[in-house]
């Protein structure tokens, strides 16, 4: 019998992948502003987001028979992102930290009234008080393992149990880095919008 | 046992309140106070303004050629 001789069946399965593969590259490339937006504020700086993307899309495209059609494409993508992030030298930067946080979440409100920047109590404007460069700021401030999960949650508007998965760690872990992450970022606000205490 | 201050309790139940995250009960709890609360209900919408905020200020758009990088990376095209 000779291999150059496919049968019918070979050739429509051959053709059925075919259009599987250039089904799952266009659907992660039309994530792929959003994978994007939230590498940046992953990484430390753009060139780092953008090897990171780069990255995750080399490993998507070679890795895409391991996607399962039909489940969350962006958190499959998210999964990859957040691994080689953590696996580009992560490791030497400072530990989380684990002192206590005095603050609650009413500090930032508080400090924005107590340095005059108050607002007017019926026009809470936040952009009044706070610049974009601010948020970046203090968002870059925040240590990796809280950060990612409030990037994740806050930005990327996943569920706490879509982060979980994504960053192989507890939902119960998601939800304290997640309350921490969020006292840490408006400490971080606090002091970028009014000096540091 | 120390009665736990009101405003205090309402602010721990901040985060969970505006995830969807309490209980019927912790819910109503803490709506109960903020209705009765003008000091606790402007931070409350503060917060949730700041959340807004925070997710609108953190967009950063894609580079044009990284974007033209990605879809240089297809394999299934060739």
């Amino acid at each position: 019998m000779s291999e150059s001789a496919p049968t019918a069946a070979d050739t429509r399965k051959l053709a059925q992948q075919a259009r599987d593969r250039v089904r799952f590259e266009e659907e992660a490339l039309e994530l792929s502003d959003q994978v994007y937006r939230m590498a940046r504020r992953l990484a430390g700086s753009r060139e780092e987001a953008e090897d990171l993307v780069q990255q995750t899309y080399e490993r998507a495209f070679r890795a895409w028979r391991q996607y399962t059609p039909g489940t969350n494409l962006r958190a499959w993508l998210l999964r990859i992102l957040t691994n080689l992030n953590i696996d580009r030298g992560r490791k030497v930067q400072r530990s989380p930290d684990l002192q206590p946080l005095e603050e609650g979440d009413y500090y930032l409100y508080n400090r924005l009234e107590e340095s005059g920047r108050e607002p007017n109590a019926d026009q809470d404007r936040v952009d009044e008080r706070l610049s974009q460069d601010d948020v970046v700021a203090a968002l870059s401030a925040v240590p990796h393992d809280f950060r990612d999960v409030v990037v994740l949650v806050d930005i990327g508007d996943f569920s706490y149990a879509d982060a979980a998965q994504i960053l192989e760690i507890p939902i119960g872990t998601v939800m304290s880095r997640l309350h921490r992450g969020r006292r840490i970022l408006k400490r971080e606000l606090a002091d970028e919008a009014v000096g540091s205490a | 046992m120390a009665a736990v201050d009101p405003c205090d309790k309402c602010e721990e139940l901040l985060q969970p309140y505006l995830d969807r995250e309490l209980s019927d009960a912790e819910r109503a709890e803490a709506e109960l106070h903020l209705d009765g609360c003008s000091y606790c209900r402007r931070r409350y919408r503060f917060e949730e303004e700041l959340r807004r905020f925070v997710r609108q200020a953190a967009v950063e758009e894609m580079p044009p050629d990284l974007k033209q990088k990605l879809a240089e990376l297809r394999t299934s095209l060739f």
